[in-house]
């Protein structure tokens, strides 16, 4: 997906993990996706370089769906797609 | 379904460097589901006593001693859970069970569950954590 559809997408969910560090935003990722409904979308913002490898290789390993990473200055938003 | 997988861990150190690590290591295990058996072990089992836990005056570094209040501050400063809440938001995610060796705590004047913070499940002999051990995916020593 483009960075322009990415931000464009309808968010059922977004968690802002700016705040911690590894693991936190896996951690807050991981309790919010049970929370939504399957083919929800979850945003997850972080500025933590590892949670940016992290969540989308747990999101794939779950079998939930990658859909692309959005950066911004100083942070980035991760986009998923509950399974 | 499919089995989860499984870490065994063998907490011998009580120190606040080695249980954040732990507590960040066993988090990492709940995000992605694995059933994990912690077993506290001689020192660490002063630690999980209910007067000291996460106080972190009363526990010991392992490394860099001098670096202890530095060390303190980076934590905060980054915002990082203490070491008994790594261990709680473990405990909600997945499977987590935290057993005492008996001998160590013993040791620290701990002969029942209740002289342990809440996160202890019950307290074991050597050979429930052999056995854990033997059937793990991953099995640490920290």
């Amino acid at each position: 997906m483009t960075q322009e559809e990415l931000n464009a997408l309808e968010i059922a969910k977004s968690v802002d993990a700016r705040g911690t560090a590894c693991p936190g935003p896996l951690l807050e990722a991981k309790k919010a996706i049970g929370t939504i409904n399957s083919g929800d979308i979850m945003e997850i913002m972080s500025a933590d370089e590892g949670t940016k490898k992290d969540i989308p290789k747990w999101a794939n390993k779950k079998g939930h769906e990658y859909l692309g990473t959005v950066e911004e200055s100083g942070f980035f938003k991760i986009y998923m797609k509950k399974k | 379904m499919e089995e989860n997988k499984k870490m065994c861990m063998a907490l011998f150190s009580g120190s606040l460097d080695k249980l954040t690590g732990a507590g960040v290591v066993i988090s990492g295990a709940a995000a992605d589901d694995m059933d994990v058996e912690v077993f506290i072990l001689l020192q660490a089992a002063r630690s999980f006593k209910k007067e000291i836990g996460d106080n972190y005056e009363k526990l010991p570094m392992s490394e860099n001693l001098d670096l202890k209040e530095d060390f303190i501050a980076s934590l905060k400063q980054l915002n990082v859970s203490t070491w008994v809440e790594f261990f709680e938001m473990a405990k909600e995610l997945t499977n987590v069970k935290i057993h005492v060796c008996s001998l160590a705590g013993k040791m620290w004047g701990g002969e029942k569950i209740d002289d342990f913070i809440d996160l202890v499940d019950d307290i074991c002999g050597i050979g429930e954590y052999i056995d854990a051990a033997a059937e793990a995916d991953i099995h640490l020593f920290i």
